[in-house]
């Protein structure tokens, strides 16, 4: 219980600091002004706080927090440790409606087009699923999907206007800075939405973890929470990948990391501290970002994410093969 | 209850047997035997209900109620499964576990060897460990038949001995037991040793292509193998 109020705090303090810094010096007693709007504000100061500033944070945090539990919950219908949105190439789903409607000019929103790619490829994983029952196939399924998507996305780009390949390249890039105030609270809204959807269906995961035929013979239907489980997947990855990018590792790589630090228990508690670790560390990595834009280095978030996420996976794989035969 | 199977064919697509009748008395411990590949696992995930049957139907029965495989709810309440193998990589506690199925009072009271585990990983336990928690865990779920497959598989000698014993103490509080196994030994030493109020009910059934073939439960070693081979 106590680690768990630091770590709020810690949470807290770093959405605070998100805030509080950035190319503009905002003095602290501005800030808070321009955030309660009392007073006589700086009105550019109210501006970057509430339009920029805020949003980006509340984006960045929420993101972590929806790819954490995306992470959990892959992990946790595969019973595979190495399962994550992106590993399972449902992420290029979502990169392959995105590429679809922005490089062909389709007349569709591009979350729509992005949650469609996914369904599509958590439906041939619902399909296939049976198949998956080493760690190597979920990988190897994923790595031709990711290799497919690319194809098709390279034969799009030849033809593409110089305008729509701009805009795909750089939201290929990933960033929380895209967002506007609304979609940051459509985030908060998913992020309502997946976390009382996970701690409802907690014992059902719970007993899904023991293994799929005693998970049935012990009450859960195997249809109904299959069919759960790809729509709010498909809708909530479609979203933040649509908004954020193709975002890599932070689905993957942030249940492990609750699990060095943590004790793991089942999904009710995990539900609360991959949150949270998902929170910190997606603020952290756009911390990352932040500082190489204030000194004109202008670091990708994908880039930051996978410099920070690749390590973290291979210090668990070097930690926990010997597991996985 | 009564477990009924009533020209029941069990498969993927093709059937692996004739059809088969039979009838398993509540109360005893009903033992299938029979080689790789005759179907045991696929004719329990069938009684459980996890799988459809090719043909024919499972039931429980008693003079007053009749229960399907399709009522899941209710044959949930009726049949729990124990797998060969207890499952790995799971972040739950044994308490944890435990509390899926009842309350872990209830279990410690009757298994007491479960109280030091209770708040240990049940991934961090031994084999042996793991097995006891998963049959404890099942006994929680359905007082009335239990569904083990290969249950000692994994096991070494000690290991085994108290899984015999668990499902001894399940017959004795009124359970029945269906336990699918290749341990000849197990089998011959428990038809030997339990008191007879307890194996008085019970059953050994070789399983084979042909269907269901009974064994007496007082057969010898031998004749076990002879009958597998």
């Amino acid at each position: 219980m106590k680690t768990r109020l630091v770590f709020l705090l810690m949470l807290l303090l770093a959405f605070g600091l998100h805030i509080a810094f950035g190319d503009v010096d905002i003095a602290w007693g501005a800030l808070a002004k321009a955030l309660l709007s009392g007073g006589d504000v700086n009105e550019l100061h109210a501006t970057i706080v509430k339009e920029v500033r805020l949003p980006r944070a509340i984006t960045a945090m929420v993101s972590g927090t929806l790819l954490g539990w995306l992470g959990l919950l892959m992990q946790t219908w595969f019973r595979n440790p190495l399962a994550g949105p992106g590993v399972l190439g449902i992420t290029s789903g979502g990169s392959l409606g995105v590429a679809l409607a922005v490089l062909l000019g389709l007349a569709i929103p591009a979350w729509v087009a992005a949650a469609v790619g996914c369904f599509a490829v958590l439906l041939l994983i619902g399909v296939g699923a049976r198949r998956f029952v080493s760690p190597v196939t979920t990988l190897v399924f994923g790595l031709m999907i990711s290799y497919a998507v690319s194809a098709v996305v390279t034969v799009l780009q030849s033809s593409a206007t110089a305008e729509a390949l701009q805009t795909f390249v750089f939201w290929g890039m990933g960033t929380f800075g895209k967002a506007s105030f609304i979609q940051a609270m459509s985030f908060v809204a998913l992020q309502v939405l997946l976390g009382a959807w996970m701690m409802h269906r907690a014992s059902w995961l719970d007993m899904w973890t023991l293994g799929e035929d005693l998970a049935q013979t012990m009450g859960v239907p195997k249809a109904r929470l299959n069919m759960e489980i790809l729509l709010i997947t498909g809708l909530v990855l479609g979203v933040v990948t649509s908004v954020c990018g193709p975002l890599a590792f932070l689905g993957l790589a942030t249940p492990h990391v609750y699990r060095f630090f943590h004790t793991e228990r089942g999904h009710l508690d995990a539900i609360q501290g991959i949150g949270m670790w998902g929170g910190l560390l997606a603020l952290l990595a756009d911390g990352v970002v932040r500082w190489t834009d204030s000194v004109a280095m202008h670091w990708p978030l994908n880039a930051v994410l996978a410099i920070l996420g690749a390590p973290v996976v291979l210090a668990v794989l070097w930690k926990r093969t010997h597991d996985w035969s | 209850m009564n477990l009924v199977l009533n020209n029941l064919q069990v498969g993927h697509k093709l059937p692996l047997t004739k059809p088969m009748s039979a009838s398993f008395g509540a109360g005893g411990m009903h033992v299938l035997l029979g080689a790789n590949g005759a179907g045991k696992t696929t004719l329990l995930r069938t009684v459980l209900g996890v799988q459809a049957p090719l043909g024919g139907q499972v039931t429980m029965e008693t003079k007053m109620a009749k229960l399907h495989t399709t009522d899941a709810q209710a044959w949930g309440k009726h049949a729990a499964f124990v797998p060969s193998m207890p499952p790995k990589h799971v972040g739950l506690t044994v308490s944890e576990v435990l509390a899926l199925s009842g309350s872990e009072e209830e279990a410690v009271s009757h298994h007491p060897q479960l109280e030091p585990w209770l708040n240990r990983r049940l991934s961090a336990l031994s084999d042996g460990q793991a097995q006891q928690v998963m049959v404890a865990r099942a006994m929680l779920q359905s007082k009335d038949w239990l569904m083990l497959d290969e249950p000692t598989a994994f096991l070494d000698v000690r290991g085994q001995r108290h899984l015999w014993d668990m499902l001894t103490t399940h017959l004795q509080q009124g359970g029945s037991v269906m336990l699918a196994t290749h341990d000849l030994r197990g089998v011959h030493r428990w038809m030997q040793e339990a008191p007879a109020d307890v194996s008085g009910g019970s059953s050994i059934h070789v399983l084979s292509s042909s269907g269901l073939s009974p064994l007496a439960t007082d057969a010898s070693l031998d004749a076990m193998e002879a009958a597998l081979s």
